[in-house]
C-alpha cells in the first residue's frame, strides 16, 4: 500500500469534521464533565481544526466568533502570581471581584494560557487586552527549582508539557525573561530515555507527546541556533530519529511508545517531531494518511483509532499531522494550509499572532 | 467517618436541600457571555455541589463536611483540580487521619487511573504520612504502596501515570530493600508479556537509572552488565521481533560504552533465514532463534548495520548492504529512512 500509489485514499471529509468541532464549540453533554477545568483546550482543538480545514469563516457566524473572543478574554485573570488564562470559569463565582481577580484555588493555568493565545489568534483578535508583563510574571511563578514548569503557580505536577507551553509563550512574546533557561534546558535533557524519546519527566518512559514538547522547546530556545548541537548531540539525534521512525506501525499510524498500538494523536506528536528534526520528508506519508483516513468517524470528527469515538483533540492532531506530513500524491481534499510545526498553528495564524502580540502591536490596537 | 460515603449511595440529597448546609451561601458560576466556548450541560447534582464548593472556598472553611463535599465533586469529575487542592488543604487543617484518606484513594485511583490529580494527591499523602511529624515507618508505608501499585498495574500493565508513580516512590524512599524487589517484579511482568515496554523501561530505571547503586565497584558493574546482556539475549531468542528488547539491549550497550560489535555472534543468526543446527551444541551465551521465528528480524538487521557502521572501515559498506535489504525488502515502510541512513553513512556521518 505504501509504495504502490495505486490504492486510492478515501477522501478527508472536511465538512463533516468541521461540523463535529462546531458542535463541540456549541456545547458538550454532561458526560464530558472531566473537561470542565480545561474548556479552553477543547476550544483550541475545535477552532484549530476549523482553521486548518479552512472552514472557520463559513461554518461559524460573526456573532459567535465575537462572543468566543469575549469569553476567552474573560478567562484572563491577574493576581499575585501574575496574569494568565484560566481553562474556564469553573471556579469563578458570579460575584467575581474585578480587583482581586483570582483566589489560590482559581489561578490561571499555563497550558490554558498557551491554548488561549492561539485561540485568540485563530479568531483574529487584535490582542489589545493582553497583559504581556503580567504573563511573563505568571510564567516565572510556574517554574520549579529543577527547571521544570507546572501548569499552576501554586502546586500540581510539573513536566515537559508545561515546559513546552512556557517556551512557546515566551517565543510568542519574544521575551524570555520569565524562564531560567539553563535550568529548563538541563531538565529537558534529563528527560531523554535510553530509547531515544523523551519521557514526561526525568526517568520516564519515552513518549511521543513529550518528545515533541522537548524537541520543539529546544528548537524554540533563543540561543538554539548556536547551541542546539550541544543540547541534541549527533548521537542523541540519531537515536531519537530511530525511535520516532520505529513508532510508525504496519497500519501506517504512529504509536506513542514502543510496542503500543497506533493512535491518531501520535501521528502528529511523532510525525511533527520528525519534521522538526528535518526528517519529515522521509516518513511514509501515504501509509500515514491511510491510517488517518480510517480513523474518520462516519458522522464527522476523527478518533484515536478506527472504530473509536471522535473528539476535537484527535480531530485536530490528525489534521495537523496531515498538514505537516501530507501524502506525497496530493489530492484536493487532502490539501491543507501549512502549519508552523513549533507553535502548532497554521502559518497564517502564527503570522497574525506575531504581528499583534508585540508591545507595538498592542499599543497600535489600543490607539485604533 | 461520615464522609467515607460509598459509591453505591443512591441519589443523595442536593446540598441546597440539606439543613446542615443552610449556613453556607452557594455561589453560582460566572458566565457572562451568551455564547461561551464549549459550555457543559451540567447535571443538577454537579451544579449544586460546585455552587457550595465555591461558597466554602470563599469563606475559607476547612471542616469534615468540606471533605464530604470535595469527595462528591471528585467522584463526579476527577479532573476537578481545585477540589483536589482544597481537599488536601482541608485534610491538613483538620488533622484528618491520612491513612483513612489513603484507603479511600485506593478505590478512587483504581477507577481513575488516567487522571493526573489522583496520582499527585497520592504523592502528597505519602510524603506527608512519612514526614517526621507523623513518624509513620517509611519503608512499611512504601512497601504497602508497592503492593497497591502492583494491584493497580495488574489492571492496566502499561499505565503511564501508575508507572511514574512507582518510580517516584522508589526514588523518594531510595531504600535498598525496596529496590531489591523490583527485578523479580519486572521478571514476572515480562514472563506474562515480553513486549511490555513499560516493564523494560522499569528494568532500565532500576538497573542503570535511578536505582543503580553508586557505590558499586567497576567489577560489580561489569557483572551486572553481563547479567543484563544475558537476560535480554534470552528474551530476544524467545521473541526476536520485539523492539522493546532490542531497544533495551542498545540502551545498556550505549550506557556502558560497550561496542555493538561485541554482540555480532549473537546477532547474526537473527539476520538471515533459519538454519537447522547441525549439532546438539547449545551455546548458552548466544541463544539462537527458534524454528518458528519470523526471520530475518528487522531489529537484528538494524543492530548489525549499526555495529558495522560504528566499527568503520569496510564496515560502512556492509552496513549499506544491510540498509538496502531493509529498504527494499524487509522494512519497506521505512524505505526513505534507511536510504537516509545510507546517505549519512556515505557522507561520513556515522554518529
Amino acid at each position: 500500500m505504501s509504495d504502490s500509489g495505486q490504492i486510492t485514499l478515501p477522501p478527508l471529509t472536511k465538512a463533516s469534521h468541521a461540523s463535529h468541532c462546531n458542535r463541540c464549540l456549541q456545547g458538550l453533554p454532561a458526560g464530558q464533565i472531566e473537561v470542565d477545568a480545561s474548556r479552553v483546550a477543547i476550544g483550541f482543538y475545535s477552532l484549530g481544526s476549523l482553521d486548518l480545514l479552512g472552514l472557520l469563516q463559513s461554518k461559524t457566524i460573526d456573532a459567535e466568533r465575537e462572543a468566543w473572543r469575549v469569553w476567552l478574554w474573560q478567562q484572563q485573570a491577574s493576581g499575585s502570581y501574575g496574569t494568565g488564562f484560566k481553562g474556564s470559569s469553573y471556579m469563578t463565582g458570579h460575584d467575581r471581584d474585578p480587583v482581586v481577580d483570582y483566589s489560590e484555588y482559581d489561578t490561571p493555568n499555563l497550558i490554558m494560557s498557551y491554548t488561549s493565545l492561539l485561540s485568540l489568534a485563530i479568531l483574529r483578535d487584535d490582542l489589545a487586552n493582553l497583559d504581556r508583563i503580567g504573563l511573563i510574571q505568571f510564567i516565572k511563578s510556574c517554574q520549579r527549582d529543577d527547571g521544570s514548569f507546572s501548569a499552576l503557580p501554586n502546586g500540581g505536577e510539573s513536566d515537559l508539557r508545561c515546559v513546552y507551553c512556557a517556551f512557546t509563550i515566551s517565543s510568542m512574546l519574544d521575551d524570555w525573561s520569565g524562564i531560567d533557561l539553563e535550568r529548563s534546558i538541563a531538565y529537558i535533557r534529563r528527560c531523554e530515555s535510553y530509547e531515544g524519546g523523551y519521557g514526561q519527566a526525568p526517568y520516564g518512559e519515552a513518549l511521543g507527546g513529550t518528545t515533541y514538547c522537548a524537541l520543539a522547546s529546544l528548537h524554540l530556545a533563543p540561543d538554539s541556533p548556536t547551541r542546539l548541537a550541544t543540547w541534541i548531540t549527533p548521537a542523541h539525534r540519531a537515536r531519537t530519529i530511530r525511535w520516532l521512525m520505529q513508532n510508525q506501525g504496519e497500519d501506517g499510524g504512529f504509536s506513542g511508545r514502543t510496542n503500543k498500538i497506533s493512535d491518531a494523536c501520535y501521528c502528529f506528536w511523532c510525525g511533527a517531531s520528525l519534521a522538526i528534526l528535518g526528517l519529515g520528508e522521509d516518513v511514509d506519508s501515504e501509509a500515514l494518511a491511510g491510517f488517518i483516513s480510517q480513523c474518520q468517524f462516519k458522522f464527522g470528527g476523527i478518533a484515536k483509532a478506527p472504530e473509536a469515538r471522535p473528539d476535537p483533540y484527535h480531530t485536530y492532531m490528525s489534521v495537523a499531522a496531515m498538514s505537516v506530513l501530507p501524502p506525497s500524491i496530493p489530492t484536493d481534499d487532502w490539501t491543507l494550509p501549512p502549519l508552523d510545526v513549533l507553535w502548532n498553528a497554521t502559518k497564517e495564524t502564527v503570522a497574525w499572532l506575531r504581528a499583534h502580540v508585540t508591545e507595538a502591536g498592542i499599543a497600535a490596537a489600543h490607539a485604533s | 467517618m461520615s464522609y467515607l460515603s460509598s459509591e453505591d449511595d443512591v441519589a443523595p440529597l442536593l446540598y441546597c436541600e440539606r439543613p446542615e448546609w443552610q449556613d453556607v451561601t452557594p455561589i453560582s458560576q460566572y458566565e457572562a457571555v451568551s455564547s461561551p466556548i464549549a459550555p457543559i450541560f451540567y447535571t443538577p447534582e454537579y451544579k449544586d455541589a460546585t455552587n457550595y464548593f465555591r461558597g466554602v472556598v470563599k469563606t475559607g472553611e476547612t471542616s469534615e463536611r468540606v471533605l464530604e463535599l470535595t469527595e462528591r465533586i471528585i467522584r463526579m469529575n476527577p479532573a476537578h483540580y481545585s477540589a483536589w487542592q482544597y481537599r488536601y488543604r482541608t485534610l491538613l487543617a483538620t488533622n484528618a487521619p491520612l491513612d483513612v484518606e489513603l484507603k479511600l484513594m485506593d478505590q478512587i485511583a483504581a477507577h481513575n487511573m488516567k487522571t493526573y490529580q489522583v496520582w499527585h494527591h497520592r504523592r502528597l499523602l505519602i510524603t506527608q504520612l512519612t514526614s517526621a511529624s507523623l513518624a509513620k515507618d517509611p519503608v512499611d508505608t512504601a512497601t504497602a504502596e508497592l503492593e497497591f501499585i502492583g494491584n493497580v498495574l495488574a489492571l492496566d500493565t502499561k499505565n503511564y501515570h501508575t508507572w511514574s508513580y512507582r518510580q517516584w516512590l522508589l526514588a523518594h524512599f531510595d531504600d535498598a530493600g525496596l529496590w531489591l524487589g523490583e527485578l523479580p517484579y519486572v521478571d514476572d511482568l515480562l514472563l506474562e508479556d515480553v513486549r511490555n515496554n513499560s516493564a523494560w523501561h522499569h528494568r532500565y530505571f532500576v538497573v542503570f537509572g535511578r536505582g543503580s547503586r553508586s557505590q558499586a565497584t567497576p567489577a560489580e558493574e561489569g557483572e551486572v552488565l553481563q547479567r543484563e546482556i544475558r537476560y535480554v539475549k534470552d528474551k530476544i531468542s524467545v521473541a526476536p521481533n520485539n523492539p522493546s528488547a532490542w531497544n533495551y539491549l542498545r540502551g545498556i550497550l550505549e550506557y556502558s560504552n560497550t561496542p555493538f560489535s561485541t554482540l555480532l555472534p549473537f546477532t547474526e543468526p537473527y539476520t538471515r533465514a533459519y538454519v537447522q543446527p547441525t549439532d546438539d551444541v547449545v551455546d548458552l551465551d548466544n541463544p539462537k532463534p527458534s524454528s518458528d521465528a519470523t526471520l530475518p528480524c528487522v531489529a537484528a538487521l538494524d543492530f548489525l548495520a549499526e555495529a558495522y557502521v560504528r566499527a568503520g572501515g569496510d564496515g560502512v559498506g556492509k552496513a549499506v548492504e544491510l540498509w538496502k535489504q531493509l529498504a527494499n525488502e524487509h522494512d519497506t515502510m521505512r524505505k526513505k529512512y534507511w536510504e537516509y541512513r545510507i546517505k549519512e553513512a556515505l557522507e561520513g556521518k556515522t554518529n
